[in-house]
C-alpha cells in the first residue's frame, strides 16, 4: 500500500516557512474571530475598522511608527543574544533601565538640547547594559541559565521605576500619578508625532545586519552559537563573546527605553515599557534570528498592537491584545516546527520489493 | 519577638505554598524533559477560574477544582505545542504565558478588586498546632498547607525515586532514544507530566486566590511563576528540596512584609524587590561559590529537546 510519509529536514526552507506562517497567522486570525463573535462583536466589522485606522489613516501610520521604534531595538536585542543560542528575555528590564539612566540625565543636568541628548544616549545605552551586566557575568562564568536572571531583573526594574516616579522623581509641578515631571529636552519630531528615533532604529537594525554577516566578531558569534564546542576548539573566546553579544544586547534595549523617553512618552512613566520588552522576544522569533527580517517583524508587531488600540475603543480590555500575541506565537512555533517535514511518497510496503 | 517570629513563620508558609505547588509541577514536567515556561500564565489562568468560580458557587473546594482543570487544560494546550508537535519549547512556553496573562486579565475585568467571599479558613491539628513558634505555622493555618507542605512532595519523591515508574520517568527525562527503546511511551509520559505539571500551576494560581490574597487583580502573580522555575533549578529537580527551598522564598516575602508592617526605613518598593533579589542570588551564589553543585544539580540531560522518533 503506498502511503505517504514525512522526512524531517534539519533545516526548513524559507520559503516553506514564510508559507506555513501564513496559515499559522490565518488560523489564529479564524480563532480570534470565532471567540469575538461568541463574546457577541462583529469580527469582519471590527476588522474594515482596524484596517480603516490603522493602514487608512495618517494618526494610524504615525502610530505605527511609534509602536515599531522600540520593537525594532527589543526585537534587534533578542536577535543578536539569539545569534550565540542565548535567550535575553530582560529585555523589559534594560529598557526601563535605559529610560532611568535617561531620565537622570535630564533632571538633573542642564544644557541646551544638542548637549543633554547624546549624553542622554550613552546613559540610556549604558544603563540597559548595567541592567544585563549579572546576568551576563553569571551566565559566562558560572553558566547560569540566562533566561531566568534576565527576566527577574524586569521585576526590579519595574518597581525601581515605581519608586523613582512616586518618590524622589516624582511629578511635583501637575502632580501625575506614578510619572517624572516633562523632561527639558525631547527628540525632534521629524513627521507628524514620529520621531528622529525611528529612522534611527531602521539604521541600527541594518547596520547590525552588516556587522552579524560581515565581520569577523559576527562570524565567531554565529559559531559560537551554533556550535560552542567547535568554536572553543578552533580558538574564539566564546565566554568574551558571550559577554560583547550580552553587553550589546542589554544596550540596545536600554536605547529603545531613552527613546522612548525623550521622543514619544516626554516622561518617566510606571509602565511605559508597556511589554514591548516581551514582545521584542516575539519580533525576534518572527525574524528567525536575521537582522533584517527584524523590520518586518517588528512592522507586524506594531500592526498588531496598533489594532489593539482599535479594539480598546470598541469596548475590549487591553489585555486581549496579549493573548492574540501568545496565540499567534503558538500557531508560529507550530508552523516552524511543521515547515521541517516534507512529504515523501513510499514506493510499496517492504514485502513486496526485492 | 516569639510572637513576630510565628507571624513571620506563618506568612512564609503561606507565601511559599503558591511557590511550592507551582515549582513541584514544574519539577514533573522537567523531569521528563520539557521546561514549561508557562507556569506564570498557567498560575494567572488558575488564580482568575478560582475567583470567577466562588463567585458563582461560594465553595473554595470547587474553586480550587476548577482551577486544577483549567491549569491542566492549559498545559494540555502547551503540551499538544511543545510535546505532540515537537515545536520549540521556550517559544511555546513563552505563548502559553502571553495567552494566559492576556485571557486571565480579559476574564477577570468584571471581577477585579472585589473580595471573594468564600476561602479556605483556618484549621487548627489537635496536639501539633500546640507546639510553640512552628505549630500554629504549620499546622494552624488553611487545610491545604499539609497536602502542599508534606503529602505532595513526598508522595511525588516516591513515586520519582522508589518506583519502577519513576524510574521510567526519569529516563525520558534523561535519555529518551534509551527510554523509547526499552518500551516506555516517551510521549505519552511526556505529555501527561506536563499536563499534571499544568495541573500543580493551575493549583497554585487557585491557592493564590483562595488563601493568601482573596481578591484578583490584574498583575498579581507578579512573577511567581518564573520564580517558582528558578527554584526548579536551585532545588535540582528534586521534589522534597523544591518544596523546602519554597518555604524559604516564602520567608524572604515575609521579611519584606514584617518591614512594611514594621515601618522600616526602607521603601516598600525595594523590599518588594526582596524575592526577586533573593532568588537571583539564590541561583547564582550556589554555582559561583560550590562548583560541585552544578554537577549534582545538573538539569535531566534532555532537557528541553524535542524527541524525534518517526524521523523517516
Amino acid at each position: 500500500m503506498a502511503t505517504r510519509a514525512f522526512q524531517r529536514l534539519p533545516t526548513a526552507p524559507a520559503g516553506r516557512i514564510l508559507a506555513l506562517r501564513l496559515v499559522a497567522i490565518i488560523v489564529s486570525l479564524f480563532i480570534i474571530a470565532g471567540v469575538l463573535a461568541l463574546a457577541g462583536h462583529s469580527p469582519l466589522m471590527l476588522a474594515q475598522l482596524i484596517v480603516r485606522s490603522t493602514l487608512g489613516s495618517r494618526f494610524g501610520l504615525e502610530d505605527l511608527a511609534l509602536f515599531m521604534c522600540p520593537l525594532l531595538l527589543t526585537g534587534a536585542a533578542v536577535t543578536v543574544c539569539g545569534t550565540i543560542g542565548l535567550w535575553n528575555i530582560g529585555a523589559e528590564g534594560q529598557f526601563y533601565a535605559g529610560a532611568i539612566a535617561a531620565t537622570g540625565v535630564a533632571l538633573g543636568l542642564h544644557g541646551p538640547a544638542s548637549v543633554l541628548l547624546p549624553l542622554m544616549t550613552i546613559a540610556g545605552i549604558v544603563g540597559g547594559m548595567a541592567w544585563i551586566a549579572v546576568p551576563t557575568l553569571a551566565r559566562a562564568y558560572a553558566g547560569v541559565n540566562e533566561i531566568i536572571t534576565t527576566l527577574l531583573l524586569n521585576f526590579i526594574a519595574s518597581l525601581l521605576t515605581y519608586y523613582l516616579t512616586t518618590g524622589p522623581w516624582r511629578d511635583r509641578i501637575s502632580g501625575a500619578q506614578v510619572s517624572t515631571q516633562r523632561l527639558p529636552v525631547s527628540i525632534p519630531e521629524m513627521w507628524g508625532i514620529v520621531h528622529w528615533g525611528f529612522p534611527v532604529a531602521i539604521v541600527i537594525v541594518i547596520g547590525l545586519a552588516l556587522v552579524l554577516s560581515h565581520t569577523r566578531w559576527g562570524y565567531e558569534i554565529r559559531i559560537g552559537g551554533a556550535n560552542p564546542e567547535a568554536a572553543r576548539y578552533a580558538g574564539i573566546p566564546v565566554q568574551l563573546r558571550i559577554i560583547s553579544v550580552m553587553l550589546l544586547s542589554g544596550g540596545l534595549a536600554g536605547l529603545a527605553g531613552m527613546f522612548e523617553v525623550a521622543g514619544t512618552v516626554h516622561r518617566l512613566q510606571g509602565g511605559m515599557a508597556n511589554n514591548f520588552g516581551y514582545l521584542g522576544i516575539v519580533v525576534a522569533v518572527l525574524a528567525r534570528g536575521s537582522c533584517l527580517n527584524v523590520i518586518p517583524a517588528a512592522l507586524l508587531m506594531a500592526l498588531i498592537l496598533d489594532s489593539g488600540i482599535v479594539m480598546q475603543t470598541q469596548q475590549l480590555s487591553a489585555s486581549v491584545i496579549l493573548a492574540i500575541t501568545g496565540l499567534i506565537l503558538f500557531m508560529i512555533a507550530i508552523g516552524d516546527e511543521l515547515a521541517h517535514y516534507r512529504p515523501v511518497a513510499k514506493v510499496a510496503a517492504e514485502g513486496k520489493l526485492s | 519577638m516569639i510572637t513576630l517570629l510565628t507571624g513571620m513563620l506563618a506568612t512564609a508558609v503561606l507565601a511559599g505554598g503558591v511557590l511550592a505547588l507551582a515549582a513541584l509541577g514544574e519539577v514533573l514536567a522537567e523531569r521528563v524533559g520539557v521546561t514549561n515556561l508557562g507556569v506564570e500564565g498557567l498560575m494567572a489562568l488558575g488564580a482568575v477560574t478560582a475567583v470567577i468560580t466562588v463567585f458563582s458557587v461560594h465553595s473554595p473546594w470547587v474553586g480550587l477544582l476548577a482551577a486544577i482543570m483549567v491549569g491542566a487544560l492549559g498545559g494540555m494546550v502547551f503540551a499538544f505545542g511543545a510535546v505532540v508537535m515537537r515545536a520549540n519549547q521556550v517559544l511555546c512556553g513563552l505563548a502559553t504565558t502571553f495567552m494566559g496573562l492576556g485571557l486571565s486579565t480579559a476574564l477577570g475585568h468584571n471581577y477585579a478588586g472585589q473580595p471573594v467571599d468564600a476561602i479556605f479558613g483556618h484549621v487548627n491539628i489537635p496536639l501539633l498546632s500546640a507546639i510553640p513558634v512552628i505549630g500554629p505555622a504549620l499546622f494552624g493555618q488553611n487545610i491545604l498547607i499539609v497536602p502542599i507542605y508534606v503529602l505532595l512532595p513526598l508522595l511525588v519523591h516516591f513515586v520519582m525515586f522508589r518506583t519502577r515508574h519513576g524510574l521510567n520517568m526519569r529516563a525520558v527525562g534523561e535519555n529518551p532514544a534509551a527510554a523509547d527503546a526499552a518500551g516506555i511511551p516517551v510521549m505519552a509520559m511526556r505529555f501527561w507530566y506536563v499536563t499534571l505539571g499544568g495541573a500543580f500551576a493551575g493549583m497554585a494560581g487557585g491557592y493564590l486566590t483562595l488563601t493568601y490574597v482573596p481578591v484578583w487583580s490584574e498583575g498579581m502573580v507578579a512573577g511567581r511563576g518564573w520564580i517558582a522555575l528558578a527554584l526548579v533549578i536551585f532545588a535540582g529537580y528534586r521534589p522534597v528540596i523544591v518544596t523546602l527551598s519554597a518555604l524559604l522564598f516564602g520567608l524572604v516575602t515575609a521579611l519584606s512584609f514584617v518591614g512594611q508592617a514594621h515601618n522600616w526605613p526602607i521603601d516598600p518598593a525595594f523590599l518588594n524587590m526582596l524575592p526577586y533579589l533573593g532568588t537571583m542570588a539564590f541561583i547564582i551564589v550556589p554555582v559561583v561559590v560550590w562548583h560541585r553543585m552544578r554537577r549534582i544539580m545538573a538539569a535531566p540531560a534532555a532537557l528541553a529537546q524535542p524527541y524525534y522518533r518517526d524521523v523517516r
